[in-house]
């Protein structure tokens, strides 16, 4: 009996987007395939999904005390950090600046050009920079990461659907590529994609973050909202060909399982061990549904969804 | 397009092309051909020729391509007798004339002769590097980035060029002051008769600079270049395009960068030929004397050339006029205004939609028991009203005593070039939230049964009448910018006009239920699609026709309609019908391959009018459930609010789990209530007959809309002898009851 023929034919493809230009000693390309992923039988799997580590711009207090021990000293200076990043295996870094918050430093722009100027100064890899999520200030802070770094391709996030204008015109205006940002709803990134495409910028220049939440908050949600997305590009939907990033290392280390290790019932185990794994498994869940590029913080974990990218890439 | 100008613009670019020529060619004898020229600070050369001809000039020689190339693009006036469309012609004279002014320019650059020296003139942020008692010149680059992230985030909603001289100094300041107010940067340049708008702002103190985004360029109409090298760079850095790309460069601004051009005073040739170069970037231009107009719309958005003579615009002073002016130009370029806070002496915010103002709390009430009070808003001519403008006509409450009631009638008129007759409805129904935003302010009800309470604490803080007025023109433009331009409220408690106002809101309540009851699915050509629901109904699509509205209840076909007019990418999209392939069962070509493509392919064939054969998907936001039953030939009707067991054996919340979640199950949907009244209700399956069972809530509330179809079914007894949970809670029960009532469904064909 004939083995009957499962290869899917897609009309679609998933747009390559390069991260990196000018300065940067390497590029990352993601995206690109055309088909769901790791079918290397079906079709391309041009890029292997790309890691970046977070860094950011202020000593984080709200970080589990595993992530302080796991990086040390690094953690009050993003250069170094970011430094020390590339050295553990990041292929792009993604520089949050966090002390922009008006709770949290209110820092202007100045202090994000330095910032910038001084990370893209320590790393050869391309970038992402995060504003701090407040409207104003991810507007005036992203504004001055984008001119710093004209030239250098970097990433620039999130616009949203309320806020996405001056990112977009920032980024238009200074050749980088912006981070598409929306709640966990195909029509709502569809949409977020459109708007974006009205103002101008090429499609080589938007990633999309369909948001995601980490194993046990609602990862089995976002994979199956992602993997609707995957399926509606793949099938022909133009506004939906962007890659997709997602920022696993912020879900699952917010975790109570992850985050503490005060009152936990023991059959729980170690804590490090688990806190590690909650996010390599988010993170590796996630490929498996379309991911193309996963900001991450702990060096193990970067180093166990590396190996597991290794593994499912290896049929290419 | 008008001959005059037609002929005067061909003039005018004639003698600027050859006053070019001659500049250049002395210069370059003086100079030589290898002298670098370059405006202040920017990567883009000479930007408008960079636009237009992709040529980097950086020397002088090099621009005697250019004046070549203007030369090319000149062509003779119009005959007067010969009639020949001449829109291109005029566009390439406006082309040549930018070019050949830009090149003056570049040769004054070199000779130190810009920006250009005014006496006492001092700026207040600027890149020129002249210092004071020079303008500006042209904006640097620095400058073109920070204000080209908010022209394009559209915090700045565009650009005035002002070129020439305005009718008094009072008049100059007010054009200038409205314009700041709507965060419109201003570019000055130009006079009449040696007397500039610059040395106008200069005499009354007007600060300008880049701080106070009024840019003077310069006293010359040459210098007016400088705007469209500006808008030209704007396309340059924010579209992704580059030089030579001129179609793509001017489509830009056309579309994106909101600029308008004012001629302030007599309009010479060369002010024709200028903004024929204006009008190629689809600028139109607003002129304050008589000249000819360019109505008919084309290049430009809507009208190209509006001739608004000063005298004649109505207002007692030059500042009333002013204040026209700006309006009039502001809708010409279909500039957007944004207003973020509501002007009112109390907080607002959505946080006090849900606030009741109790009797003893209560300092005023329009509406209620004692007294009526209406809101009827409707759409007007664009000239007829003034935007923002409140007025109370009659006394306000001062003379009630505390709790009282008061008669009180709100108009709020609003024009807009995409306004629609038929949103007037959906705008009005909004006043309810609108006003319920107001911290202390409580509003009931809608049209002629308005109900609207003023707690003391609210007036105490100075809440008064006209603050109505204020919220529903703030709102307004919030929330329906895309179809709104203009707001004007009426506030009427004067008895005579009030009564009048009254009858006229009446009228049109009236002619409104009659285009309702006569907007039915074979009227129309589209019909609207409802996605809201697919981040938990992923293969839910409603399609909202007008005989079936949306199954939440919260969205009719007009609804949809406005929605998609203020959210074209949004979730709801018009459906074409296209071809029908079944007029009973409600099928058409086009809804079934909407449904198709927005469903994941889950859903190829809905029946609008059907429960039996493909009927639509529901979420699970449904107001009602139908579903067949089969003993009793009929359908029963399950509301959300009804706990009681039905004759199907199961509860609405059991039931909801099998109608939703973007199924298609023969035999069970989910409907907004309003359909039960619809003529296209199951009418595949014989219509509101079927109904053998319903929940008493639903009886009760929509006790008067479902006589009228008792009567349109010509049995008028009909919904007695419709069951109940109180008359049966299953089969056993409802077959003898529906016998012994003489139900119709009993009688009529088999339903499977």
């Amino acid at each position: 009996m004939a083995v009957p023929e499962v290869k899917e034919k897609y009309a679609g493809r998933i747009q390559e987007v390069t991260l990196g230009a000018g300065s940067r000693g390497k590029t990352v390309a993601i995206g690109g395939e055309s088909t769901l992923p790791f079918l290397h039988f079906e079709g391309t799997v041009a890029n292997r999904p790309a890691i970046a580590i977070e860094v950011s711009d202020r000593e984080p207090d709200d970080w589990s005390p595993l992530l302080k021990e796991a990086w040390g000293d690094v953690m009050g200076d993003p250069a170094k950090w970011a430094a020390k990043a590339e050295e553990l295996g990041a292929d792009v870094i993604a520089l949050s600046l966090d002390s922009a918050h008006p709770e949290r430093g209110n820092t202007g722009a100045d202090d994000a050009r330095k910032t910038v100027r001084k990370v893209l100064e320590a790393t050869t890899l391309p970038l992402i920079v995060y504003g701090p999520g407040q409207k104003d200030k991810d507007n005036e802070v992203l504004v001055a990461a984008a001119e710093e770094a004209k030239g250098e391709r970097i990433a620039i996030g999130n616009a949203e659907e309320k806020n996405y204008r001056t990112i977009v015109a920032a980024a238009l205006a200074n050749d980088q590529v912006v981070i598409a940002k929306s709640p966990m709803d195909v029509n709502l990134a569809k949409q977020l994609n459109v708007l974006i495409g009205d103002m101008g910028i090429p499609k080589d220049r938007i990633i999309m973050d369909p948001t995601t939440g980490a194993l046990g908050y609602g990862v089995e949600y976002s994979y199956s909202v992602m993997e609707r997305v995957r399926l509606a590009a793949l099938g022909g939907d133009a506004t939906l060909q962007q890659p997709m990033v997602l920022t696993v290392g912020y879900e699952a280390w917010r975790t109570k399982e992850a985050r503490t290790n005060d009152e936990v019932p023991q059959e729980w185990g170690d804590w490090a061990q688990r806190a590690i794994l909650w996010e390599a498994n988010t993170a590796i869940t996630l490929v498996n549904t379309g991911a193309n590029l996963l900001v991450l913080r702990h060096p193990q974990s970067v180093a166990l969804v590396r190996k597991a990218i290794d593994r499912l890439m290896a049929g290419a | 397009m008008s001959k005059y100008i037609a002929k005067a613009a061909i003039r005018g670019a004639t003698a600027i092309v050859n006053e070019a020529d001659q500049l250049l060619e002395a210069a370059i004898a003086d100079l030589g051909a290898d002298k670098e020229v370059a405006f202040t600070n920017t990567a883009y050369y000479l930007p408008t020729i960079l636009g237009f001809t992709g040529k980097e000039v950086s020397n002088l020689g090099q621009l005697r391509d250019v004046v070549a190339h203007c030369k090319t693009l000149l062509n003779e006036p119009p005959g007067d007798e010969l009639w020949l469309p001449y829109l291109g012609e005029t566009l390439d004279s406006g082309a040549a004339t930018l070019l050949a002014a830009e090149t003056i320019e570049a040769v004054r650059f070199v000779r130190g002769q810009q920006p250009e020296k005014i006496d006492g003139l001092q700026l207040v942020g600027t890149s020129a590097p002249g210092g004071p008692g020079y303008a500006n010149g042209p904006i640097d680059d620095i400058q073109l980035r920070a204000w080209g992230i908010q022209l394009v985030d559209g915090r700045m909603p565009g650009f005035a060029a002002i070129v020439g001289c305005a009718r008094s100094n009072e008049a100059a300041v007010t054009l200038i002051r409205e314009l700041q107010k709507r965060n419109i940067l201003v570019f000055l340049s130009g006079n009449v008769n040696g007397r500039s708008i610059i040395d106008q702002l200069q005499e009354e103190g007007v600060e300008m600079g880049y701080d106070t985004y009024i840019v003077p360029f310069g006293r010359d109409t040459i210098s007016a270049i400088y705007a469209l090298g500006f808008a030209t760079r704007s396309a340059l850095t924010f579209g992704g395009m580059s030089g030579g790309q001129i179609r793509d460069i001017l489509l830009y601004n056309k579309f994106r960068v909101f600029a308008f051009v004012l001629a302030l005073g007599e309009v010479d040739d060369l002010k024709y030929a200028a903004a024929a170069g204006a009008i190629n970037y689809g600028f139109p231009v607003i002129a304050d004397t008589v000249i000819p107009q360019i109505l008919p719309t084309g290049v430009t958005a809507y009208e190209h050339v509006v001739s608004m003579p000063f005298d004649d615009i109505e207002g007692d002073t030059d500042t009333d006029k002013a204040r026209r002016m700006v309006q009039r130009a502001i809708e010409v370029r279909g500039v957007k205004i944004k207003i973020t806070d509501v002007p009112i002496p109390v907080p607002y915010g959505s946080a006090f939609e849900g606030e009741r103002i109790r009797r003893a709390d209560m300092r005023v009430e329009f509406g209620g028991s004692k007294s009526t009070a209406f809101e009827y808003l409707r759409m007007v001519d664009s000239d007829s009203i003034e935007d923002g403008r409140i007025t109370v006509v009659g006394p306000d409450f001062s003379e009630i005593k505390d709790g009282g009631a008061m008669n009180m009638g709100m108009v709020i008129e609003v024009a807009g070039r995409k306004m629609q007759e038929d949103f007037e409805p959906v705008l009005e129904r909004q006043m309810h939230y609108f006003v319920n935003g107001a911290s202390g302010i409580q509003h009931v009800g809608q049209r002629d049964i308005t109900w609207i309470r003023f707690s003391k604490a609210a007036v105490d803080k100075g809440f008064g009448l006209k603050n109505l007025g204020d919220i529903a023109h703030a709102r307004l433009h919030a929330e329906f910018g895309a179809i709104v331009d203009k707001v004007q409220v009426t506030i009427y408690t004067d008895p005579e006009k009030f009564e009048e106002w009254l009858a006229k809101a009446r009228e049109a309540y009236l002619n409104r239920n009659v285009r309702l009851a006569g907007l039915i699915d074979s009227n129309v050509e589209e019909f609207y699609s409802c996605t809201l629901c697919q981040s938990f109904a992923p293969t839910h699509v409603c399609v909202i026709s007008p005989e079936r509205l949306g199954l939440c209840g919260a969205y009719n076909w007009l609804d949809c309609k406005a929605s998609y007019q203020i959210n074209p990418t949004g979730p709801n999209q018009p459906i074409y019908k296209g071809t029908c392939i079944d007029a009973d069962k409600g099928v058409w070509e086009g809804s079934n391959a909407f449904v198709y493509a927005n469903s994941q392919q889950a859903v190829d064939n809905v029946s609008l009018y059907s429960i039996m054969d493909s009927p639509m998907t529901a979420c699970g936001c449904f107001e009602c459930l139908v579903m067949l039953i089969p003993e009793a030939n009929g359908v029963m009707v399950v509301s959300r609010e009804d706990p009681s067991m039905t004759p199907a054996g199961m509860t609405f919340s059991t039931l909801a789990g099998v109608a939703g979640g973007g199924l298609q199950s023969p035999g069970i949907m989910g409907v907004g209530k309003y359909y039960l009244t619809s003529k296209k209700f199951i009418a595949a399956e014989g219509g509101f007959k079927r109904v053998v069972w319903m929940s008493s809530n639903l009886k009760a509330i929509m006790a008067d809309e479902l006589k009228q179809v008792a009567e349109r079914e010509g049995d008028p007894d009909l919904i007695d002898k419709i069951a109940d949970e109180r008359s049966a809670t299953t089969v056993e029960e409802l077959l003898p009851f529906l016998e012994e009532k003489g139900h119709p469904a009993l009688v009529m064909e088999s339903i499977i």
